[in-house]
């Protein structure tokens, strides 16, 4: 068996799923594990399936060969799916709706190029392009008219020459016998990392299959925080925001200490920013006037300058040079908003990677009594005639499992039955893993988000994320990068061109100092932005979930979970805290699940909870416990006062607090 | 004291015994029908070990391993890993072999592996001898103890034996790592991450 992100089903004893449940949720992405949760936490029954063998579907990270494991998977033909027989647990006045077990739509044009040497002597790149035909021309075909500009990429010139040629189809590196590393001898400072050193350290990796950001006061920041989910996981800081421009990538100044530290910007510059941050959080009649209008306009009236003007822009509004002032006020704002709450820049990015945060909120669903079951799927929906709701699904397995509603990722649903934007919209990737950062400094281990505006005009922007190994996602002396862009022609089309400038695929030539690429995939998915709130034809309770969309952080999907969990259960609070390991009360001989239940929902009132512990003979860590609550109490005084003080801080517009 | 935060996984079949371990560990308390502990993200113990103390922040498998779908995050950062089998069942300790080789798999690599042989009151129902099990724990190093969640045997020592193996703080790393937690408070505390 293949090494997997999960935990291998070889010979434990298969248990019979139980045939009754309140929600059946298909697909562990981010916003089906956070309905889970959610439903998992106020007491719903909840069987949670994936058809996949790891968790976390198109927002999954792997290991470097679990990642290689993937890109197989993606190329392997899906096969035509055998449509079983199952009249015989379909009941009079019932009918069914199949669903799909394969996705062979959301991930295309898949592209793997590796330049480590496989052998000490072979410095020839070693080129390895896969393509998946199908899907391939989906994009293309969509993608046609819109890039008849196309020409004007020839200006990215050294792209089409540095582009390594094709060779024909390769064993997939994972089976090579392992080689040594090669003697480093043209550059003295990086080391030479081989490919076989990517293989033996590949379980270091966790290479995500999205790349975003946390926004620190951002709707997932605040779920995490308000559900307690956040005990799960560990988060950096992004250290730098930078930019590419002039051929160059250029630190953003943001924060008031940046401002004044920064050495490319001119007292005069540095004091129009300051400037223009500290009026831009308030509504002025001057930005009124400009309502309709391009940000950039207001921007360029604002006799700012050209390096502002671009800073402001690309880095800090992250909006293009047409969208309008009243949004780029506002995406000027969230980001102002969001700087000092954790550290220097507005983001954060979790250790380990994105592909933790499902699984995080799958946790807390399997904490309160949810049921995981990975490689696991559902045949069919059996739907009322009369009421048009789903009463029950069947499984692969043939088990019939009633339930009151199911949530489910869209690539589960047939394409005739769910309703996207026309013509469908994909997000163009490409993975990299490189011997060194885009800017070098002092310390290295720095987590950079890099805005790169379009290299061509009418071309795509580019949002670069540059994860040093501190995030765990990469082995110590390579950096892993993540480049996101909307599509318009394939994965590669769209992305090469700032490869090929920020990155060298070729041999080190003198005074080339860009970092090189060791290893790249490329691949587009599916925009989950493109699918429809509404207008889906499925039953009144089945509701549908879209995969990760282009936006840099999260707030499409956690607003998509929310928005579900209130059709399910309109009288329930999303997503209450948890109570803390402290006060969990385990019941005397007589408890019932019921019982534990209810002391749990009270957990986060510890009042109440001491109460009952008062109550309690058997509990002997009452004392520390009650310390541990007090303490947690201060905790919170402390925390209003340093609120209050951030309100402060944010009327000056760029607030600063120093990091312990 | 310097107050150390260790998280400790649990791994094993199904009814071998891993929540009473935790729950006689935690609260010294036994429950011959316990039911499956919902809402417990984890429970913690504060136990001395030479001049620091260690916070055990003991993760139970929430039953994900039920149907064999245990998220690698579950692993993650762990300073130590429990596995439990069930001396009266034989099948148990088979798949034991099965939790080692994915800890190896998926887990960080500097793991202190414990392996506890629960319900070692029931030794007249035995079927693991007590040798074999201690010979194939040495051939991996890993700690051996066999134990009683409801008689209390050999449950505290079980912790003891694990936090004398972790290797004592590094400054370095303490410095070096800046993760954190997302908590109410604004500013969160720096803290080791694994
Ligand atoms: N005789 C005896 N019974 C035990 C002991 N430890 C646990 N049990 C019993 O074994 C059964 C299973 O114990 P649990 O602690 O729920 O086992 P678990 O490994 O947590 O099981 P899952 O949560 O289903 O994975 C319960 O009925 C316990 O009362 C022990 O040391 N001796
Ligand atoms: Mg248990």
């Amino acid at each position: 068996m293949r090494s997997r992100d999960s935990v291998p089903a070889a010979n434990m004893a298969a248990e019979e799923l139980p045939s009754d449940f309140d929600i059946v949720i298909l697909g562990t992405g981010l916003a089906e594990s956070v309905v889970a949760a959610a439903c998992s936490r106020v007491g719903q029954r909840v069987l949670h399936l994936d058809r996949r063998s790891h968790y976390a579907a198109n927002w999954a990270s792997f290991t470097f060969n679990g990642l290689l494991t993937w890109i197989e998977e993606q190329k392997e033909e899906s096969k035509p799916e055998k449509i079983e027989d199952w009249s015989s647990l379909v009941e009079e006045g019932e009918e069914l709706i199949h669903l799909s077990n394969s996705d062979p739509a959301s991930i295309t044009n898949l592209q793997v190029f590796s330049y480590t040497s496989e052998e000490e002597e072979a410095d020839e790149p070693n080129t390895i392009e896969e393509e998946k035909a199908a899907g391939e021309d989906a994009v293309k075909e969509s993608s046609e008219t819109e890039s008849a500009g196309s020409k004007e990429e020839e200006d990215a010139g050294p792209a089409e020459e540095e582009e390594p040629a094709e060779t024909e189809e390769e064993e997939p590196e994972a089976d090579q016998p392992p080689t040594s590393p090669p003697s480093n001898q043209s550059e003295p400072v990086r080391k030479k990392i081989s490919h076989a050193q990517l293989v033996k350290e590949g379980r270091r990796f966790n290479i995500d299959l999205v790349s975003k950001l946390l926004f620190s006061r951002g709707s997932l920041v605040d779920l995490l925080i308000k559900s307690n989910v956040s005990r799960y996981a560990e988060f950096k800081n992004v250290t730098r925001i930078l930019t590419y421009r002039h051929g160059n990538i250029e630190q953003v100044p943001c924060s008031r200490a940046d401002v004044f530290a920064s050495r490319q910007l001119s007292v005069v510059e540095k004091r129009k920013l300051m400037r223009f941050l500290t009026s831009c959080m308030e509504e002025t009649e001057e930005q009124t006037a400009y309502s309709g209008r391009p940000y950039s306009e207001f921007l360029r009236d604002q006799q700012l300058g050209e390096s502002l003007q671009h800073f402001l822009l690309h880095s800090i509004a992250m909006v293009t040079e047409d969208t309008p002032t009243e949004e780029g006020l506002a995406s000027t704002r969230h980001f102002l908003r969001c700087l000092g709450r954790y550290g220097n820049t507005p983001f954060l990015f979790p250790v380990y990677g994105l592909g933790e945060i499902p699984q995080c909120f799958c946790r807390m669903s399997a904490v309160f009594g949810g049921i995981y079951c990975l490689r696991h799927s559902v045949h069919c929906l059996i739907v009322d005639k009369d009421t048009n709701r789903c009463k029950a699904v069947i499984d692969s397995r043939g088990q019939r499992i009633s339930c009151s509603h199911v949530v489910l990722e869209d690539s589960y649903l047939d394409a005739d039955r769910k309703r996207t934007a026309t013509p469908p919209r994909y997000l163009s990737r490409a993975v990299l893993i490189t011997d060194a950062s885009v800017l070098p400094s002092d310390p290295d281990q720095q987590i950079s988000m890099v805005t790169v505006p379009p290299t061509t005009t009418g071309g795509p922007s580019v949002k670069m994320v540059e994860l040093s190994s501190s995030t765990m996602t990469c082995i110590p002396g390579t950096y892993l990068v993540h480049l996101t862009c909307q599509s318009v022609g394939s994965a590669h089309e769209d992305l090469l061109p700032v490869v090929t400038r920020i990155f060298r695929t070729t041999e080190p030539q003198e005074e080339d100092r860009r970092p090189s690429v060791l290893w790249c995939l490329y691949f587009n998915m599916a925009d989950g932005s493109a699918l429809e709130v509404e207008g889906h034809r499925v039953p009144s309770n089945v509701y549908v979930c879209s995969g990760p969309d282009g936006a840099l952080g999260h707030e499409h999907t956690i607003r998509q979970a929310e928005s579900i969990f209130q059709k399910i259960l309109p009288e329930e609070e999303f997503c209450p805290p948890a109570p803390n390991p402290e006060d969990i009360i385990y019941d005397g001989d007589n408890a019932s699940p019921g019982e534990d239940r209810a002391a749990v929902e009270n957990g986060g009132n510890q009042e109440e909870n001491q109460e009952k512990e008062g109550n309690q003979e058997e509990n002997q860590e009452k004392e520390g416990n009650q310390e541990e609550n007090q303490e947690e109490n201060q905790e919170k005084e402390g925390n209003q006062e340093n609120q209050e003080k951030k309100g402060d801080q944010e009327e000056n517009g760029v607030n600063q607090e120093p990091e312990e | 004291m310097a107050i150390r935060e260790l998280k400790v996984c649990l791994l094993g079949d199904t009814g071998v015994g891993k929540s009473s371990i935790v729950c006689r560990f935690v609260q010294d308390h036994f429950d011959h029908n316990i039911s499956p502990t919902i809402g417990a993200s984890f429970l913690t113990k504060t136990v001395p070990c030479g001049n620091e103390l260690h916070k055990f922040l003991i993760w139970d498998t929430a039953g994900q391993e039920r149907f064999h779908s245990l998220a690698p995050m579950y692993y993650r950062g762990s300073a130590a890993a429990v596995i439990v089998y069930d001396i009266t069942k034989l099948d148990s300790f088979q798949t034991l072999k099965k939790w080692v080789k994915e800890l190896k798999e998926h887990g960080p690599e500097d793991i202190v592996v414990a392996i506890a042989g629960n319900k070692n009151d029931l030794g007249d129902i035995r079927e693991v001898p007590m040798k074999e099990a201690k010979e194939f724990a040495e051939s991996i190093a890993a700690i051996f103890i066999e134990t009683s969640a409801r008689n209390a045997v050999n449950v505290e020592e079980l912790f003891q034996k694990i936090s004398k193996q972790i290797p004592p703080l590094q400054n370095a790393e303490v410095e070096s790592n800046d993760s954190f937690k997302l908590t109410r408070q604004p500013n969160p505390t720096t803290r080791r991450c694994c």
